[in-house]
């Protein structure tokens, strides 16, 4: 909630400059990077707020999985068609792109320096001020979700 | 967790992420190993995990910009954003 109001207080400066760059095709990116450093400063100050994360992760429900930590019949994953071409692979990319927008801002965060920018999770904790434990939880929600996202968006085999 | 040989997909997939860095004792490993040659929905579910890691390295890849438009965005961003 916190995140969002800075995304969202951020986004709404910028934008009043922002006509001046208008076809810059990677802008959102950079200034999502911008974003993303604005709630990492902020998350610094705000270690305990952000960690009502007990009750999820291996230790406790998750929606996709029984009682059991069997995946749910409804909820097993599917498989989709492999990219096989270079513009397959983009596109692909630009659905992944996509997905992670749909995350919420803490795992948006994780999997983006995890995954875009290929930071390891010493150096992504120490930046977000989370500890290791709740890397895990958030890294392994954010996976299963894009995952899912994908499933839903991308090509059926 | 520890105790167990069987682990559920739950905890599978879990163990997966740390796995990508490296980050698995050998037993976790081993748990590891057996529970996805058993099990086909982790075995997908890794597949396609390990698909979206390396399709998300060239995100950026293809998304450089140039020092003057990073410097323009930072001093706007800087100069409207009250902290
Ligand atoms: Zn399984």
């Amino acid at each position: 909630m916190v995140a969002e109001d800075i995304v969202q207080d951020t986004f709404l400066s910028a934008l009043k400059g922002l006509a001046a760059f208008k076809g810059e095709a990677s802008e959102k990116n950079w200034l999502f990077a911008i974003l993303r450093n604005k709630i990492a400063d902020h998350y610094r100050g705000l270690r305990t707020e952000i960690l009502p994360l007990e009750n999820e992760g291996p230790e406790g429900p998750d929606g996709r999985f029984g009682e059991d930590g069997m995946w749910r019949k409804n909820r097993r994953p599917k498989p989709w068609a492999e990219p096989d071409n270079p513009m397959e692979h983009k596109e692909m990319q630009r659905m992944i792109d996509w997905c992670k927008e749909h995350l919420k801002a803490l795992p948006k965060m994780v999997f983006i320096l995890k995954y875009l920018e290929e930071k390891d999770s010493e150096e992504i904790c120490k930046v977000l001020g989370i500890k290791p434990t709740n890397y895990w939880v958030l890294i392994h929600r954010a996976r299963l979700q894009i995952r899912e996202c994908l499933e839903k968006h991308w090509l059926k085999k | 967790m520890r105790t167990r040989l069987m682990l559920n997909c739950h905890e599978a997939t879990f163990l997966m992420a740390k796995k990508e860095e490296g980050k698995l004792r050998l037993i976790d490993r081993l748990k590891l190993t057996f529970h996805t040659s058993m099990c086909r929905f982790c075995r997908l579910f890794q597949r396609q995990a390990r698909q979206i890691s390396a399709e998300s390295r060239q995100i950026l890849s293809d998304q450089m910009l140039s020092p003057a438009f990073k410097d323009r965005m930072e001093q706007l961003i800087n100069d409207n954003y009250q902290g």
